[in-house]
């Protein structure tokens, strides 16, 4: 029987799954939208593993979890590893481009950049509390457009002549665009400068002030637009990679750091088959009125948190 | 006469101080609860909602002594001299209350220091005692024993601050104003959150503040306020001697805002998180920035010693 880790990437819009061997090869891997509702994701993505799974010959012997909803799912899974996504892209992307020197990242709700010298993390920036020239701007821009935000890319590449847009802030960027295609700017010229400007602010943003080197590799749901694409590689003159199995990247880094940590914990896929359920409460110990949320398999406490003090602290056991 | 102070803003540069003067000046007084949700619910509401979180906090602090004290101090603490200028919140914080609460008859008492137009502390405090209605020997008398208390209170921080300096592990730096960094409800959570990471935080508000002020030459020479500029030179004294530095602010600062792009721009040998805080429930964003900011130190360390 050969050792497999499972590695799971919870975020607020899609979840991803994959189970690597001992050598980092993917043997299974699943990507499904959450729906607001993380438990029910992760079992549905723990079904589809199994399908794809030889169980006869890989068992697997450890669970890592990622994204917003990495310490639930973490909990659930009785997981050997909780990270953040930051640090789970970070070594996802280094395993699979040792080069690496530069990773984009562009997602649903926040946008990053990671830079790495010799396989190692030196330096990172987060977007703060800005979610301007992210993908959920992308999208209700594509939504007032009419156009569906997949096909944002490849209409992109039909412009000639971008139009600029002010990019500084979404609701300038919202109110610049209006004006642009009321005074008869194309449509395909407005979404070639959308993804311009979602470039300029990101390296206005979170990419100031950092040295960016070759290879870039570019990550997250954005990624997948090529128009972004084309216009980070004018803005920045060098060629973007961009994985077909990017989105793939966190659960797999986070599946490589359950193997690195030697830790075993039996997991079972009849998981899948369980039943879980989080009940939020209103701690009154004080006037903080902590939301202490309380998980459930069957009718048993598994864990609770959310209080800030011991006044709302839950008994698990 | 019943003094109430609100646990915020510079209470806690000055609490051994103000408590000190009002104690042996026989005043009685009563500080607000610490900072919670519903004190910042209550600032919110009194605030215009551009204000700064942290004088949402204050505002809120002072609704808190509302019906518990007969006066709430307020000072007014314009400049340090010329060249030494505050956030203009501390010269309006007065009027900002007084105008703020000005329908529910609060009475206001406090110190008007501000050297370049009038006289320094010892002037604002003999007026403060003045309004108390004490005599100008007991005010000045007052105003030397808080001032001694004061001294001590310091002595203590800064044998801490070099003891934490001197600790095994991964330190931080961590950059931000007294009030942000030790209110319960906005910097404490950070500082407790590198705790159970085992991390070591060395606040810059601790450094010897006079060292600090010579030093922020180096990466300053025009910042205006005196309070950036004694972080700014507590940054210099000690970037090569932690392994990161987490610039703590409220949102939106205004020094804050031009500080935190100074040092940003000028310090590029020491990882820097530039950690903005705006009173959101719940803190998973701020646990992912400060998590994943530790592991990237913990993987340079690697790097560097082979250490894990």
């Amino acid at each position: 029987m050969n050792k497999a880790y499972l590695g799971i990437d919870i975020g607020s819009i899609s979840t991803k799954g994959v189970i690597i061997d001992r050598n980092n090869k993917i043997l299974a891997s699943g990507y499904l939208w959450t729906e607001g509702n993380p438990v029910q994701a992760v079992k549905r993505l723990l079904v589809s593993l199994k399908d794809q799974l030889d169980h006869s010959q890989y068992q697997i012997v450890g669970v890592g979890t990622t994204g917003s909803a990495r310490k639930l799912i973490g909990v659930i899974t009785d997981a050997v590893e909780v990270k953040n996504e930051i640090t789970a892209h970070a070594i996802g992307t280094t395993s699979q481009y040792p080069q690496v020197r530069t990773i984009f990242e562009i997602g649903g709700q926040d946008s990053k950049i990671i830079l790495v010298e010799n396989g190692i993390v030196v330096d990172y920036a987060m977007n703060t509390l800005c979610a301007a020239g992210t993908g959920s701007f992308l999208s209700s821009q594509a939504a007032r457009l009419g156009v569906a935000v997949e096909d944002f890319g490849p209409i992109a590449l039909t412009s000639k002549h971008p139009t600029p847009i002010a990019a500084r802030c979404t609701v300038f960027a919202e109110s610049d665009l209006v004006h642009k295609a009321q005074i008869g700017h194309s449509k395909e010229d407005i979404i070639a400068g959308l993804c311009n400007a979602v470039v300029t602010n990101y390296l206005n943003n979170v990419g100031k002030g950092k040295r960016i080197a070759a290879p870039i590799v570019f990550q997250g749901g954005v990624s997948k637009n090529v128009g972004v694409k084309k216009a980070f590689e004018a803005a920045t003159g060098h060629q973007v990679i961009v994985d077909a199995n990017g989105h793939l990247t966190g659960a797999l880094g986070v599946a490589i750091m359950v193997k690195r940590k030697g830790v075993e914990r039996p997991f079972s896929f009849e998981l899948a088959q369980e039943d879980f359920t989080t009940r939020g409460r209103e701690c009154s110990g004080c006037a903080n009125n902590c939301e202490v949320i309380c998980v459930y398999r069957g009718n048993k406490l598994i864990d609770a948190w959310g209080n800030k003090c011991e006044k709302g602290a839950v008994k698990v056991g | 006469m019943k003094i109430g102070i609100p646990r915020a803003f510079l209470y806690y540069r000055y609490s051994s101080l103000w408590e000190t003067f009002l104690e042996t000046l026989n005043v009685d007084y009563v500080v607000s609860r610490e900072t919670d949700k519903a004190i910042l619910k209550q600032g919110t509401i009194r605030a215009i909602d551009e204000a700064c979180l942290s004088s949402k906090v204050y505002l809120g602090h002072v609704d808190a002594l509302l019906g518990k004290c007969d006066a709430v101090m307020v000072p007014r603490i314009a400049n340090f001299g010329k060249g030494n200028i505050l956030c203009t919140k501390f010269s309006a914080l007065y009027d900002i209350v007084d105008n703020t609460f000005r329908d529910n008859g609060l009475q206001l008492v406090g110190y008007n220091m501000d050297p370049i137009k009038s006289g320094g502390e010892l002037a604002a405090f003999l007026d403060f005692g003045k309004k108390l209605g004490k005599k100008k020997p007991e005010s000045f008398y007052a105003y030397t024993l808080a001032k001694q208390a004061e001294r001590i209170d310091r002595q203590e921080t800064l044998r801490q601050h070099e003891e934490s300096l001197r600790k095994p592990g991964i330190k931080l730096l961590i950059v931000g104003h007294c009030y942000n960094i030790h209110d319960k409800y906005i910097g404490r959570p950070v500082l407790d959150y590198l705790a159970t990471q085992g991390v070591t935080p060395v606040l810059a508000d601790d450094a010897d503040r006079r060292k600090a002020l010579e030093s922020a030459a180096a990466l300053t020479e025009t910042m205006p306020w005196i309070f950036n500029r004694e972080q700014m030179g507590a940054i210099e004294m000690y970037r090569d001697k932690v392994d990161g530095i987490v610039l703590l602010s409220t949102f939106p600062c205004g020094p804050d805002s031009l500080a935190n792009e100074t040092v940003i721009r000028r310090v590029k040998d020491t990882p820097i998180l530039n950690l903005l805080l705006d009173g959101q429930e719940g803190n998973a964003g701020v646990e992912t920035r400060l998590e994943s900011f530790i592991d990237i130190i913990r993987f340079r360390r690697e790097a560097a010693y082979g250490e894990a």
